[in-house]
């Protein structure tokens, strides 16, 4: 686990020093070591996912597998940067192997053309974190307790064109520690020289502080009760994104497909709905998620979806 | 044929100076157009440079969802300007390209170092040494052929790029890390009156806003606080952190190897106020030759010279003879730790005391002890006398962190003054950030920031230009839980000195002490940001004080500015014809400066500290914050809000730049929680959802 430095990995090189100066400088050797030390799994090389494997790459893990079991079209291509322009019909993660490697050869890149809903459960524990983007609600919340019980860390996130969202799991005991400006204590030593005279500390001097924070899980985090107070109360300051997992993740729409509409009405509740929109009209939006709308809101919606489009009511209602 | 050439086949008179300006800017473009530059391709040149783009395949815009298709439309024709090619704008070239982009400009004066690798992510190890610009300009293309990306590699304040220059562009796009460049292209787009998206990072703070003339501030609306300079006092003779004896050291390489400069002495400072002795004894000092003989009456430089950089000499002198010295200015020593003296031949005899074991660290970060740093000085001075005579005659050296023998130089010279003033000393590693003015920097933050950036510049192409906002990105989110927080952007300051439609500022001054090149380079240069001023007197006869251009009034650099009659009261019309840009300064004779202070900007704020006070934030957010729905604890709000940086990150150049005047300042800004559920909010507080999704769901249509 990334709690533990292995030995051999105690020493970073000249090499890596002179390339990660900078970011050493900022979250120190420490946390460096760590970085160096894991290994991370990548689920999805769409947009999110190239963005995150350039992140991770720079970053300087130990290794990174890129998994994608589908295949590059003209769109997914023009979604990212990795993909060279004459690979469509390849798969996907394949295709971004060999310029995720060139960001960086010191991190070990792999390419497993896989689908994830196909991978048992043993092919998880072998890394560190495990970043899920364009997969399903089931499959993001068995991972999520699989991962659980051997503590590592999960992320998902989607995007759907301005909109997205990110979740995390640290785990129920996640240590960090946290970096505090040094409280200089008055001196025990006995001694008659005035303050001003003592050898300075300098006062840019910081100490870190060890820190414990519990994380949900996923399956929690979507389970919410929003027919309780507490949970109404809350409404206000929810993401109307947190709905968008709701609504729809389940049915992983594309960009194209999803039209979020949103009309906060405060406390008087409301009804989430999806429409299935088919036909002529509006051909780019297939399902319109609602978040919060008054009942006027949503006949007029019912209106200009009357002709021959499919209307059908979702999960996620509250009073 | 240059552009120099072509400025001084237009003298005329100085009454025509109107006339003048217009003909340097056709001309300065003609001009450009016949250097040796990729040329400026017209829209309907896309087709011919991109064959693969004839069979209709759909656009890259149409692929992404949510953009409207004339707004698609429109960033495949528009022309925007990206300035700068580092971390910023590597994301912000892959950002702009992948959402459709098509026609862009790019120009960094900088190559690749290194460090850079670890977040400019289209530069990868083969191409140190090479042009920022055009190797992000070759690595965008193979993921995308059909950009049209013209790449410069030089510096944005060139007369070259001038406001014809900047009116071909829709869109200009900071990705910048220096103040003084900022300033310029804030001045250049305010001329040609082109939306200019501003951008910083620092660590994991950032920030972007945007600027477009008569609607909102410019960057230059609200003074910035200036880089934190130390007295001459504080340098030269108490010291009481780190960073005075790096500073020190700084000036040190500069009197020894590279350009002396009046303002970096190093030697003791006889003329301290606090040393304050009696008027005779002063005087006495002043003739009197001690122990160090005649060194007070020569240069650093020239002794170093007559010992032959001899670094046995140059350690006795600096660390141990300079430090008796000042032990004899015994006021000073009154109420601080006096400093204690270093011999030479004593340390080397001394036990070699243990040093920490390198263990878990980088080699860099070790701390030494005096041995060590005593050896690594003696090493440096070597090698720099070497590199000195390979020079040649006359030869200067120029000090660079990423030069190791600079870098060790300044390492132990800093720590031996920390060690002689009962400091702890400093591993080289952490040397290297305060020397090197070094911003911690990764990937990540400028991903973001980059993004941000984009999606301001679609509002701006859109029209939508009510939508537009500062947004900061904080370190923790605020007790919203937002890590980006937008803010309204402000109206223009109506007595900005830059935007005001009449600028005038007051400067004091004393007229028989500041030389004419003193106004030219630290005030209009360094302080007003002008790029190349011309200034006359108004006087009744406009004469001539400082022009532009070069050598017409070198004459003129070393008079005091009362030899031309300048007094209490007078006025100075400065020009920079480049920026467009005329600036009033009234000038008030003052006699009363503090000392090392050369001149002040009346109703400038004094120097605020960099550090953020808790009470100071408490303050602002306490004030900021109208919503009695807002959580209980105001406290605990401003101990969880950071203050958030707007950073010029300037590191100190390395040698392959070409840019050698930049300067590292940091900003406070404070920032405004946006979120309120109060219909009477403050104009800066912003709902949390779009202002669209009010409407009804004529969004549809």
């Amino acid at each position: 686990m990334i709690d533990t430095i292995e030995k051999e990995d105690n020493i970073i090189s000249e090499e890596e020093a002179a390339q990660y100066d900078r970011q050493i400088r900022l979250w120190g050797l420490d946390a460096q070591k760590r970085l160096r030390g894991s290994r991370v799994l990548l689920v999805g090389l769409r947009g999110l996912g190239a963005e995150v494997a350039k992140n991770l790459i720079l970053a300087g893990v130990k290794g990174l597998t890129l998994l994608d079991h589908e295949q590059v079209t003209e769109e997914s291509r023009r979604a990212q940067f990795l993909i060279p322009v004459d690979a469509d019909g390849q798969n996907q993660a394949q295709a971004s192997l060999e310029r995720a490697q060139l960001l960086n050869p010191m991190v070990e890149v792999k390419a497993d053309t896989d689908e994830v809903e196909s991978k048992p459960d043993d092919f998880f524990f072998q890394f560190d974190a495990v970043c899920l983007t364009r997969c399903s609600k089931d499959l993001m919340v068995r991972v999520d307790q699989l991962c659980a019980s051997r503590n590592i860390k999960v992320f998902c996130g989607d995007v759907y064109g301005y909109h997205g969202y990110m979740f995390s799991d640290l785990g129920q005991e996640h240590h960090y520690v946290e970096e505090k400006p040094k409280v200089v204590k008055a001196s025990n030593e006995a001694n008659d020289a005035p303050e001003a005279k003592k050898p300075k500390i300098d006062p840019n001097e910081t100490t870190m502080v060890k820190k414990t924070v519990s994380f949900c899980s996923l399956k929690e985090a979507l389970e919410v009760d929003w027919t309780n107070e507490k949970a109404k109360s809350n409404l206000k300051r929810t993401p109307a994104d947190y709905f968008l997992l709701q609504g729809a993740v389940s049915e992983r729409c594309s960009a194209q497909e999803l039209f979020l509409l949103r009309r906060p009405e405060g406390q008087r509740g409301g009804r989430l709905l999806r429409i299935q929109i088919s036909g002529p009209w509006r051909t780019r939006e297939r399902c319109v998620a609602m978040h919060v709308c008054s009942r006027n809101t949503m006949e007029f919606i019912f209106c200009q979806c009357a002709t021959g489009i499919k209307i059908c009511l979702l999960d996620g209602t509250f009073a | 044929m240059s552009l120099g050439f072509i400025q001084s086949r237009l003298q005329l008179s100085r009454s025509s100076r109107g006339r003048q300006l217009n003909q340097l800017r056709v001309l300065s473009q003609r001009a450009r157009s016949l250097r040796m530059r990729e040329p400026l391709p017209s829209p309907q040149d896309q087709t011919a440079a991109c064959p693969r783009r004839r069979n209709a395949e759909p656009t890259m815009a149409q692929l992404v969802g949510p953009l409207r298709k004339e707004l698609a439309d429109s960033l495949s024709s528009c022309r925007v300007l990206v300035v700068g090619a580092g971390g910023i704008g590597c994301e912000l070239l892959k950002n702009l390209v992948l959402t459709g982009f098509k026609n862009i400009e790019v120009i960094d004066l900088d190559t690749i170092d290194v460090s850079n690798l670890n977040r400019q992510f289209l530069f990868q190890k083969k191409h140190v040494g090479k042009s920022k610009a055009q190797v992000a300009k070759e690595s965008v293309l193979r993921f995308c052929p059909s950009a049209n990306i013209t790449a410069y590699h030089d510096s944005i304040m060139n007369p070259d790029y001038n406001v014809e220059f900047f009116r071909n562009f829709q869109l200009v796009m900071n990705a910048l890390d220096n103040r003084a460049a900022r300033n310029h292209v804030n001045r250049m787009c305010l001329a040609a009156d082109i939306p200019l998206i501003e951008s910083g990072t620092a660590g994991y703070l950032g920030q972007v806003t945007v600027i477009k003339k008569g609607q909102t501030e410019c960057y230059e609306c609200q003074p910035k606080p200036t880089q934190k300079t130390f007295p001459g006092c504080t340098i030269r003779n108490t010291p009481s952190e780190p960073i005075h004896c790096i500073v020190w050291a700084k000036y040190l390489f500069n009197q020894l190897f590279g350009e002396e400069d009046a303002d970096q002495e190093v030697s003791p400072d006889t003329a301290d106020p606090e040393a304050a002795w009696n008027p005779a004894d002063a005087a006495a000092r002043a003739t009197a030759s001690d122990q160090d003989g005649d060194i007070k009456r020569v240069s650093t430089k020239e002794w170093a010279r007559s010992t032959g950089y001899d670094p046995v000499k140059l350690f006795n002198k600096l660390f141990k003879d300079d430090i008796m010295y000042l032990l004899t200015m015994d006021k000073l020593w009154k109420k601080r730790k006096a400093p204690l003296p270093l011999d030479w031949t004593e340390i080397q005899q001394t036990e070699c005391s243990q040093e920490e074991a390198c263990g878990t660290g980088l080699k860099d970060q070790q701390v030494l002890g005096v041995q060590g740093y005593a050896q690594l000085f003696h090493r440096s001075v070597e090698t720099l006398r070497s590199q000195l005579t390979e020079k040649g005659d006359g030869a200067e050296l120029v000090w660079d962190k990423d030069d190791p023998p600079a870098m060790d130089f300044v390492t132990a010279a800093s720590n031996l003054r920390m060690n002689v003033f009962s400091m702890n000393m400093k591993s080289r590693f952490d040397v290297k950030s305060m020397a090197g003015n070094i911003i911690p920097a990764i990937a990540t933050t400028n991903a973001v920031i980059a993004g941000l950036i984009v999606m301001e510049a679609l509002k701006i192409l859109n029209s939508d230009f009510e939508q537009c906002r500062t947004i900061f990105l904080n370190k923790q989110p605020n007790p919203r839980k937002k890590l980006l927080v937008p803010c309204a952007l402000d109206p223009p300051n109506a007595s900005c000195y830059v935007c005001a439609s009449k600028p005038e500022v007051t400067v004091k001054l004393n007229v028989h002490k500041t030389i004419v090149q003193a106004l030219q380079d630290k005030i209009l240069k360094e302080k007003f940001g002008m790029v190349a001023p011309d200034v006359q007197i108004e006087d009744g006869k406009g004469t001539i004080l400082i022009s532009s251009e070069e050598g017409e009034t070198e004459a003129n650099n070393n008079k005091f500015l009362s030899d031309f009659g300048i007094r209490n009261g007078s006025r100075l019309q400065a020009d920079d014809f480049l920026q467009d840009y005329t600036l009033i300064v009234n000038v008030i004779h003052s006699e009363e400066l503090e000392k090392d202070v050369e001149f002040e900007v009346v109703g400038d704020a004094p120097d605020k500290a960099p550090a953020p006070s808790a009470p100071e934030e408490g303050k602002n957010i306490a004030n900021g914050n109208k919503d009695s729905a807002q959580p209980s604890t105001s406290s605990k709000a401003a101990a969880e809000d950071d203050d958030v940086l707007i950073v010029d990150s300037d590191e100190e150049p390395s040698s392959s730049t070409m840019d050698a005047s930049q300067e590292s300042s940091n900003r406070k800004r404070k920032h405004h929680d946006a979120d309120t559920d109060d219909a009477a909010s403050k104009r800066k507080r912003l709902d949390q959802q779009p202002a669209d999704d009010d409407e009804d769901i004529i969004a549809l249509d």
